[in-house]
């Protein structure tokens, strides 16, 4: 029994730490603000990291990355997400849209995605939520219809994030008829944003801009050679893909950090008294998240089948960066409407974090979905 | 980074949870209540049988770990048994230790079965102790015990005493540390054993009791309530993993960490045993039920030393004294 990452993790750990210090801003709240200068600070960092081989730390070496453990790359999401994510819109295609390449993909699709990836030179976007099916995704209705010896997609996708910049898009889409089992002839392509017929409309929303998109999709042609995973097989990327992302976004690191900061800034006996205990009890949340996300980490580690690990793991996280959030909200009381700046206490960042905190239940699967997840696990499936 | 027991410790938690098991598992609680002698000649034996006595966490984490899995077997049948202070009696077996809240006045679970315990304060303050009266007999407490301190062994902690820091010349408080962590730690496996096993038979129930022609295993209401007690478990499983091998790796923040494990014990406890025997419905206050005969017997460890918001606000104490392990510093400046 061991918690302890390792020497190398350490090291990285420090690395990034001096990175962001000497490369990011300090009060940099990441790539998607009213601030074009941001996303190019976080492009410029990406550029960075991926120069010292940081961008795809636990990368197999064969694919460009440094063959490092999941514990490193463990490292480098809780570095990033406490700090802002400053990598920006690059951790999609990191976490799992090169990961799933590296799984599904044919050795061309692997030559072309994924170096770009690994450089940070090509922002992903994720079309899978449509309209009429968002948790229940399997029920999605955009199709692919045979023309020549590829396809032709129709339909519609929403919440798509950094759908406006983003040069490629994982999109989800139905070929054939939908049967009695959803899953079946859901497809995957990896499709150029810049193709004939693709449209996007952003959605202004509190988290703030590029988070939330709508693209539009007219009769726009697809290859055989952008398939991923074959014809009808997309729901095992899917899978693979939310798995993924319930594991990587580790939002107990930014928790951490705000508490740490604000505790500082709020200066001795700046916490206030009657959140004494509240604020003791959010130091044990954090960390009893943590230690389910390294839970559902080691089991991807190990290989194990990981839905409702990192199903537990996501609840557990999600809840406790939205309670977190609402005790700093506590502490900082009237001030808390301040927005950003740097009168703002922490700069803005506990604003920051408290509006985009809102969405945490929700996006990559709501925890409506986990529990279900989870509760299947507990009593066998029940429908 | 391997955040699970070694096997041996698992193999043993295995072995004496059959052994439980064979016995009857909850029903020894129950025969307790009818004839307090089988804690000592049931209980109590079937532990010796394991070694017990020769088991001392203070050993190193092994020696730690298998003891955990002995508290959180012992946990899972609510043993009536005082197992956390047996494991910390060390080379007398017939010392036990425990935490208390204050040296007056001063109670532990099943202080009858010995006739004197050796007793600490939360900040180590250590003394020696008899019994005072018989078990208060009581349904959440039956063989709770009044102790009368007599004398100081450890009269106050020196200015820099910390747990295994292996300073000269006070070793006897660096030692009363070491027990008062690792009892409140141990404790914190006996309380998870306690609410898996009320997890356990909440789902069993529930695959079970049919209303409206359908298990109610089948409504959501039901499915989430145990998903979410699921992640409470979850996360207390991992936090007594964690806190066990902070004992050892990192003993100068013992305090915070016992402490911190203690809060979290007993939060999920009061969520996870209501929501096990909400879902039980009547039966759950029922004694023919083991999820009632759990929900009692568990009490004094959930109330002794002291409950979840004495707890908290030592562990805020000792935050802003020395610090909380994490990835950004809080509070004192030591970690």
């Amino acid at each position: 029994m061991d918690f302890d990452f390792g020497e190398r993790a350490t090291l990285l750990r420090e690395r990034l730490r001096e990175l962001i210090a000497t490369e990011i801003p300090s009060g940099y709240l990441g790539a998607f603000t009213d601030d074009p200068a941001d996303l190019e600070i976080a492009q410029r960092f990406c550029r960075t990291l991926a120069a010292e081989g940081l961008l795809t730390v636990a990368w197999p070496e064969e694919f460009g990355g440094g063959g490092g453990s999941v514990w490193e790359q463990t490292v480098v999401r809780e570095e990033m997400w406490a700090h802002h994510e400053p990598r920006g819109a690059q951790y999609m295609g990191l976490n799992w849209v090169g990961p799933a390449i590296m799984a599904f993909g044919s050795d061309e699709q692997r030559q072309r995605f994924l170096p770009p990836i690994a450089a940070g030179e090509v922002i992903w976007c994720q079309g899978f939520s449509e309209p009429d099916a968002g948790s229940d995704l399997a029920s999605l209705s955009t199709r692919a219809v045979e023309d020549g010896d590829g396809w032709r997609v129709t339909g519609q996708k929403i919440w798509t994030s950094y759908a406006e910049m983003a040069q490629w898009c994982v999109l989800a889409a139905r070929v054939g008829p939908m049967g009695a089992k959803k899953h079946e002839g859901i497809t995957i392509f990896l499709v150029p944003m810049d193709r004939d017929g693709i449209a996007v409309r952003p959605i202004r929303s509190m988290l703030g801009p590029h988070h939330l998109n709508e693209c539009f999709f007219d009769e726009v042609w697809v290859g055989p050679d952008e398939v991923l995973g074959g014809v009808g097989q997309g729901w095992a990327v899917i899978r693979r893909a939310l798995a993924h992302e319930r594991v990587g976004i580790a939002r107990y690191a930014r928790c951490d950090r705000l508490l740490s900061a604000l505790a500082a800034e709020l200066g001795p006996g700046g916490i206030p008294e009657r959140l004494r205990a509240q604020w003791a009890r959010a130091l044990i949340e954090v960390r009893v998240a943590r230690l389910l996300a390294y839970r559902a980490v080691r089991g991807q580690e190990e290989g194990l089948p990981s839905d409702d690990r990192a199903s537990l793991a996501r609840l557990a996280v999600t809840q406790c960066d939205q309670h977190v959030a609402e005790l700093l909200f506590q502490a900082i009381e009237g001030r808390s409407l301040d927005g950003k700046g740097p009168a703002a206490p922490l700069a803005g960042a506990v604003e920051d974090y408290w509006r985009y905190a809102q969405a945490a239940t929700v996006a990559s699967g709501t925890i409506e979905i986990q529990r279900m997840i989870v509760s299947r696990a507990l009593l066998g499936d029940r429908r | 980074m391997n955040p699970s027991l070694p096997d041996e410790a698992i193999a043993i938690g295995e072995s004496v949870s059959r052994a439980f098991g064979a016995r009857g598992g909850v029903d020894m609680a129950r025969r307790a209540e009818t004839n307090p002698a089988v804690r000592a000649s049931e209980a109590g034996t079937l532990l010796d049988s394991f070694g017990a006595a020769d088991l001392d966490p203070r050993d190193g984490l092994d020696s730690a770990a298998a003891a955990a899995e002995l508290c959180r077997a012992a946990g899972r049948v609510v043993l009536p048994y005082p197992v956390v202070s047996a494991l910390l009696a060390g080379a007398n077996p017939k010392r036990p230790f425990a935490v208390i809240a204050g040296p007056d006045p001063a109670r532990v679970d099943h202080g009858d079965l010995f006739d004197e315990w050796t007793v600490a304060t939360i900040d180590g303050s250590t003394y020696d102790a008899t019994v005072d009266g018989s078990p208060l007999g009581s349904r959440l407490g039956p063989f709770v015990t009044d102790v009368r301190v007599t004398d100081v062994l450890v009269a106050e902690p020196a200015p820099d005493a910390t747990a295994g820091n292996g300073s000269a010349g006070n070793a006897a408080a660096d030692d009363a540390l070491t027990r008062v962590q690792l009892a409140l730690t141990l404790g914190g496996w006996q309380i998870l054993g306690t609410v898996e096993r009320a997890m356990e038979l909440a789902i069993e129930h529930v695959k079970g009791r049919v209303q409206f022609g359908q298990p109610i295993a089948d409504f959501q209401a039901v499915q989430f309530q145990l998903a979410d007690a699921a992640v409470a478990v979850g996360g207390l499983r991992e936090l007594c993993l964690f806190t066990l091998w902070r004992v050892f790796h990192a003993p100068e923040s013992g305090a915070a960490d016992a402490l911190a494990l203690r809060v979290h014990a007993l939060d999920v406890a009061r969520s996870v045993l209501r929501v096990s025997q909400q879902l039980h419905g009547a039966a759950g206050v029922c004694d023919e039920y083991d999820i009632s005969v759990l929900c009692r017997h568990i009490q004094p460890a959930l109330r002794l030393p002291f409950g979840s918001e004495r707890a908290v606000e030592e562990l805020a104490r000792e935050v802003d004294a020395i610090g909380f392990e994490s990835l950004f510093p809080h509070g004192g400046v030591r970690l």
